[in-house]
């Protein structure tokens, strides 16, 4: 691509190569590319981190502040993408639901669809939740309101507890089965990133009543 | 809206054209009680203080320029300690104090006060404006809470220049964390109106952070306590190796110092046994004692005072200790807790784990609120800053980066969007788009689609706020949508792009998909003025303002003009085959006009040069972007559209 400034081949990094002029984004990068990361779900935060400050320092709109304004709208689109990216990157589950997407899974409930470039509709598959397992949540969430109703903070404690410790379980085997690689793991995958959203409402009631307490 | 459609897409937002030098930027902190301005002198902030013969009645050496207008009979405006020590309490209803209050706010939060307000409000002039308030004033006058802010930031603009030795580049005007759009807009529309160059809004809490770690090289997660005059806000940063990140954000935009006077105001006035309508006189009276009572309880445990209720009156003694003061106010304080509560959850943390507590603004002097701060966050708060001064020298550290004065590459500004932003849809129902304590720049897609045939506009209501319901969130603006291509219902793909800036200000742009045409937009500011308003309310100024408005306008048109011609002269060359021979004689025409009137003074001229190049080329414009188009540009962003066709253009909001 031409560079805007000085109409020479801009080369593929943010900023020209010819004249260091900052380049537009690229809408169709997704999040872990503009990150610079590998598209995996394990990786290291604190790498992730370094590289998200290193990229925002550099782009910034506090750096472009009285550039061209051209060159201020490349480093806005920019650094909307970048601190997206980071937002879907840093939290476990929200980078699984996005690999997920990315390889075509669809999860099937009421949470939209991210907006974030990158994935390619080719090969969905949609996955909703087994009957038995929402029979199960719900009946649990029927003893959850019964505990807050009868004030018995005890029981709500230890439901906290055992729905904590079948959501950490879920949260290993997503990741387990996202870097293996096999389509087989990903349905597995797919299916436990569900789980993970009803264990997630089911816990945000059980806190409910602590105060001040916060997710899992 | 600017009329640049020679190769068009308005971006909301976007200022015409930046033009600040590289110097003479400095920091505003407009205050609800006191406003200051700061430079960076040597590579280190300072307040600039007032000159023996400053306007306003300042002592020479102040550097707090108190916020308080007063508007004469003959048209004079006085600003600062003569407003408020002389002319306030024989003009209440002609001297606006605390005007931060009133800042994007409608005429029902405005009558909410009156009890203890001493302003007569102006009726709307037209429907279309009845959202926000004007305050009535001698020489039959209304000015809104914008002009009267405007007046303060003049006031600091002439001492800064007179410090500089020159003009003003351009200025970071500092806001409360947590206000929310229609706020922060007012705030940048009032430095627009006061002929500043707005560098960026920036939070209180941040520019505190950021004077205080840049002076102590302080590292960890700090906690920003900040109670000013009318505003409070609760912020938590982590400092890391220059990196400021705000983790939360909380507060209330209505609630400071003005709520401790209020309180004890009306404690007093029961006192002497008043009630019913109070009039304007005695209310300003009051609030004034209380205010002078309240500030001298903050080192004396008993004060008292004698106040002439009206002209002529004996003056009746009013007595308060400590105790019963913090009695009062505690009620009021408590509404502190919340937020505080919220923020720390918020961003992950626990009290124990704060490596300090800072404290911003001139009511986290008193005994009774340091104390409460120390008891929500477990610690003492850190006392080696100035709570005044801290916020005022953050922005101008600020304010020096932006304009590229010092070399402080390391340092990085990382701040949230203080409330979630929403849409209404059916059902009156708030759907979130961007969710609280998001760090900004920040944005979101969303995709609608038409409901009735040939469909070609479309209405979109967005609101600020954590409540589900619409009614229960605070609207900021109507969105309206035009220039949709007409086709069967439901076969549009709008496409609504949110985009939350670095000043916490929302822009939004749109595109139909399936025709990949741009849509207009036009915004309704719910609390606010729209561009027109504003653009006219600097044309009425002219009659009585400094020349240099003028001047910055022509400089502004005279760039436009630059780059209109550029990008005429660079489509012309790169896609003849487009134009016919008429055309290409009328836009080279229109080219020619535009740089005679370039050459000249007057802006109007160049104006209309401009549009009529506009005209000459909006064919060959609207060719080359369906050219541009069908050359598989389609799907793809409208930045990178417009800026492959090589037009840097920007409309108004």
């Amino acid at each position: 691509m031409l560079c805007w400034s000085c109409q020479r081949e801009a080369g593929p990094g943010a900023f020209c190569v010819a004249c260091g002029a900052l380049q537009p984004a690229n809408d169709a990068a997704d999040a872990f590319s503009v990150l610079g990361l590998p598209a995996r779900y394990g990786i290291d935060l604190a790498t992730a981190e370094a590289a998200y400050k290193e990229q925002s320092r550099q782009v910034h709109p506090d750096r472009f502040a009285t550039a061209d304004p051209r060159a201020r709208r490349a480093s806005l689109a920019r650094t909307v993408q970048l601190n997206q990216a980071w937002l879907t990157v840093k939290d476990p589950l929200r980078r699984a639901g996005y690999l997920l997407e990315r390889a075509g899974m669809l999860i099937g409930g009421d949470d939209k669809k991210s907006a974030v470039g990158g994935g390619d509709d080719k090969r969905t598959a949609e996955v909703s939740a087994p009957p038995a397992f929402l029979l199960e949540i719900i009946e649990l969430h029927e003893e959850l309101r019964a505990a807050r109703r009868a004030g018995d903070s005890v029981k709500v404690a230890f439901m906290a507890e055992e729905i904590r410790g079948r959501a950490a379980q879920s949260m290993a085997g997503i990741a387990q089965a996202l870097d293996s690689g096999e389509r087989a793991q990903l349905e597995k995958a797919a299916r436990s990133f569900m789980a993970m959203r009803y264990y997630q409402r089911f816990l945000e009631e059980a806190l409910a009543d602590a105060g001040g307490g916060h997710g899992p | 809206m600017a009329p640049d459609v020679l190769f068009q897409i308005a971006e909301p937002g976007e200022t015409r054209v930046k033009h600040a030098c590289r110097t003479n930027a400095v920091g505003i902190d407009l205050g609800t009680t006191n406003s200051l301005v700061a430079i960076v002198d040597a590579g280190k902030p300072v307040c600039l203080t007032a000159d023996d013969d400053d306007a306003g009645g300042a002592d020479a050496g102040d550097a707090m320029v108190p916020s308080v207008v007063h508007y004469a009979e003959d048209g004079d405006v006085v600003v600062g300690a003569d407003a408020r020590d002389r002319l306030a309490p024989d003009h209440p209803r002609d001297t606006i104090a605390s005007v931060k209050r009133f800042m994007g706010r409608g005429m029902r939060d405005a009558e909410a006060t009156r009890r203890l307000t001493p302003y007569r409000f102006a009726p709307a002039a037209t429907a279309a404006d009845e959202g926000v308030v004007r305050f009535a004033v001698a020489g039959g006058r209304a000015v809104t809470p914008m002009e009267v802010s405007a007046e303060i930031l003049k006031v600091l603009k002439r001492r800064a220049e007179a410090a500089l030795g020159g003009p003003l580049a351009g200025a970071v005007i500092t806001v409360p964390a947590y206000f929310d759009d229609g706020q922060r807009q007012a705030t940048r529309d009032a430095g627009r109106l006061a002929g500043i160059e707005v560098l960026r809004l920036l939070n209180e809490p941040t520019a505190a952070a950021l004077a205080y770690g840049l002076d102590k090289q302080a590292e960890g997660t700090f906690a920003v306590f900040d109670l000013g005059g009318g505003t409070f806000d609760i912020s938590i940063l982590k400092l890391e190796d220059g990196v400021f990140e705000v983790k939360a954000t909380g507060g209330d935009s209505a609630l400071g110092g003005d709520d401790f006077d209020r309180v004890i105001a009306e404690s007093l006035i029961a006192g002497i046994g008043r009630t019913g309508d109070i009039e304007p006189h005695f209310v300003r009276r009051m609030l004034d004692a209380a205010r002078a009572l309240k500030e001298a309880l903050t080192v004396d445990s008993e004060a008292s005072l004698e106040v002439a209720l009206a002209d002529g009156d004996a003056p009746t003694r009013f007595a308060l200790t400590r105790t019963e003061m913090e009695a009062l106010v505690a009620p009021v304080l408590a509404r502190c807790a919340g937020p505080v509560r919220r923020a720390i959850a918020d961003a992950g943390t626990e009290p124990g784990t704060l490596s300090g507590v800072i404290l911003v603004g001139g009511a986290t002097r008193m005994p009774l609120v340091r104390s409460f701060v120390a008891e929500a966050f477990g610690r003492e708060p850190l006392a080696d800053i100035d709570p005044d001064q801290v916020v005022a020298m953050g922005a101008a550290v600020q304010a020096d980066m932006l304009a590229g004065g010092a070399s402080r590459d390391d340092v990085l500004l990382l701040d949230v969007v203080p409330l979630s932003l929403g849409l209404e849809t059916m059902g009156g129902v708030a759907e979130k788009l961007i969710h609280r304590n998001t760090t900004v720049p920040c944005g979101a897609r969303q995709t609608f689609t038409t409901f009735a045939d040939k469909q070609t506009g479309f209405d979109l209501h967005v609101v600020q706020g954590e409540r589900e319901l619409v009614s229960e969130c605070r609207s900021l603006a109507r969105f309206t949508l035009t220039g949709i291509p007409p086709m069967p219902a439901g076969m549009a793909r709008l496409e609504v792009e949110f985009t939350v800036d670095a000043d916490g200000i929302l822009r939004v742009s749109a595109h139909e998909e399936v025709t990949g045409r741009q849509t207009a937009i036009e915004v309704k500011p719910s609390y606010g003025l729209t561009d027109a308003e504003v653009e006219r309310m600097i044309l009425d100024s002219f009659a009585n303002a400094e020349q240099d408005v003028e001047t910055r306008l022509l400089v502004e048109q005279r760039v436009e003009a630059d780059s209109i011609v550029a990008a005429a002269r660079s489509a012309m060359r790169d896609s003849p085959e487009l134009l016919t021979d008429a055309e290409r004689d009328a836009i080279t025409r229109a080219v020619a006009d535009v740089e005679v009137a370039r050459g000249g003074n007057d802006r109007h001229a160049i104006r209309a040069a401009i549009e009529e190049l506009d005209h000459a080329s909006k064919e060959f414009a609207t060719r080359r972007m369906n050219r541009a188009l069908e050359q598989g540009f389609r799907g793809r962003s409208v930045d990178k559209v417009d800026a492959e066709l090589g037009a840097g253009k920007a409309g108004g909001r």
